[in-house]
């Protein structure tokens, strides 16, 4: 695009086809610009009486044109340069300020694409599971599969913000038990979808599952085999239950416990498998140059890992199910409002962790 | 806590000779199932049918060691067969077999590991977890006889 001061420039010089060119130049602009909608109508007109007048002082065709040739004097011919050039600059200025805003524009749009991009990245998105993305010797750094789950997940969590937003507002207006059970069913099949989009983001890479990189920071922290250990959340969100009935009580102190055992005879089938593999990376050794050969048992120990990642998310479904046949409607509203501000504020913290991380710099 | 009590003592199962020559098929103080020889596939069914609770799996499997792990904070000891890759296909169809054509969604296929009670198949981890976290597992097992109160 050239600058106004090049195109006013060529106005002069070029004569008839100027205004023309650069009113559909600048044309492109105005579409997006609604502001610049009278300037431009200003200056349509103004191309029309230019382009009349400075055909008239060529002699390009036209019968009016020749009554005004006849009649033109030195003088006026000064007159009319004047005019035209006042006319000129006048047009040129109004170009300029169109163009300055529509800088103005898009300044501040690329100010908020900048912002966006941010967010997403402090939000812990990596593309292609972290470092092994950019060894040199993996083909492609970006796992399609998991590019998908991370699309997902973020559609996810905008959804999970808006039902959360939902609860607190019905809970808070006191809505009738058929209207919160809608919610509730709604809330608890995201919760399930989530659970089938990381079964299937396991299978893609079972390792950026397993390390939470698609979680916030402050939530990897508390990661336990891909997610949140089921009898931790019991025990911090139990308490936001009450009031519950003492066989309700008792009812969630039994599932807890239930989780517990769940979660401990799996993590020791983790550290068994941990220990097999560290064997046999131990025990494998260079042949040929390469280590391909030794590594096909730890390569199938590998794959049981997803079995792990499934399993652990299936305790998780198990709970979560189990909670809702001891809960009231009501209760199971309370709860999963809990529940979601609960991670909500893990990553407004993650996020707060973030910026003040960056401020020295 | 439920006691496990040793196998030796329960006088209502009958110990016959083809579990005496797999000693370690018997749930008794020594806790781990895992030995060097390899488990003749034909005994399956027997020690399915002789056995309250019984684990079938893969030699090594460690998903098979976490079923064992929570049965076992359960109070109960069970035997587990393991299989070696080469027996695999004896065993899967002993114990569809034992199983009859009744099961559905088998389809000649049992994924290992695989949990018997009461002679009859119970199902998977995944099963087991599952009726664990509900708590339907410790009367199912009671039921079968693998836990004393």
């Amino acid at each position: 695009m050239n600058s106004p001061s090049a195109q006013f420039v060529t106005s002069r010089r070029m004569g008839v086809y100027d205004p023309i060119h650069q009113m559909s130049m600048w044309g492109e602009n105005f579409k997006s610009n609604s502001n610049l909608n009278s300037p431009a109508s200003l200056i349509v007109e103004d191309v029309k009486l230019d382009s009349q007048s400075e055909d008239a002082s060529h002699g390009i065709s036209g019968p009016s044109n020749q009554y005004d040739q006849e009649a033109t004097k030195p003088v006026d011919k000064a007159q009319r340069r004047l005019a035209q050039n006042r006319e000129a600059a006048r047009k040129s200025r109004l170009r300029k300020k169109a163009y300055v805003q529509q800088l103005e524009t898009s300044r501040l749009k690329l100010i908020q694409l900048e912002h966006e991009l941010e967010c997403a990245r402090h939000q812990g998105s990596y593309i292609g599971g972290g470092l092994d993305a950019i060894h040199p010797g993996f083909p492609g750094a970006v796992n399609p599969g998991i590019t998908t789950f991370e699309i997902e997940y973020g559609n996810w969590v905008e959804e999970q913000n808006r039902q959360i937003c939902d609860l607190r507002n019905a809970l808070n207006a006191h809505v009738t038990d058929m209207e919160l059970r809608m919610l509730v069913e709604n809330c608890r099949n995201h919760y399930f979808e989530l659970f089938r989009m990381k079964e299937t983001a396991a299978k893609a890479d079972v390792f950026y599952v397993t390390s939470g990189m698609w979680k916030t920071s402050a939530e990897r922290f508390f990661s336990w085999i891909g997610g949140i250990r089921p009898s931790e959340l019991l025990k911090v969100l139990g308490p936001q239950l009450n009031p519950m009935t003492e066989q309700q009580s008792a009812k969630v102190v039994v599932l807890r416990d239930a989780c517990l055992q769940a979660e401990d005879a799996l993590w020791q089938g983790m550290e068994r498998l941990q220990q097999t593999l560290a064997e046999t990376v131990a025990a494998s050794q260079l042949i040929e140059g390469s280590y391909i050969p030794q590594m096909a048992p730890a390569m199938k120990k590998l794959e049981a890992l997803v079995e792990f990642v499934n399993e652990a998310d299936h305790i998780r479904e198990e709970a979560l199910e189990q909670m809702f046949h001891i809960l009231t409607i009501r209760q199971a509203a309370r709860g999963l409002l809990a529940l979601g501000e609960y991670f909500q504020r893990f990553r407004a913290l993650s996020k707060l962790w973030a910026t003040r991380s960056h401020e020295p710099a | 806590m439920h006691q496990a009590i040793p196998y030796s003592h329960r006088t209502n199962f009958p110990t016959t000779d083809g579990l005496s020559r797999h000693p370690r098929v018997t749930p008794t103080t020594s806790s781990n199932g895992g030995g060097s020889e390899a488990e003749d596939a034909t005994n399956v069914g027997k020690t399915v049918s002789e056995n309250a609770v019984m684990v079938v799996g893969r030699r090594g499997c460690c998903m098979c060691h976490v079923v064992k792990r929570l049965l076992q904070g359960l109070g109960v000891n069970p035997p587990v067969f393991e299989v070696d890759e080469k027996d695999e296909v004896a065993v899967t169809s002993q114990l569809l077999r034992i199983m009859g054509a009744v099961e559905d969604g088998q389809d000649g296929q049992v994924q290992f590991p695989v949990v018997f009670v009461g002679g009859k198949l119970f199902g998977g981890l995944e099963r087991v977890m599952a009726t664990h976290i509900s708590g339907e597992l410790v009367p199912i097992l009671k039921q079968a006889g693998a836990l004393w109160l």
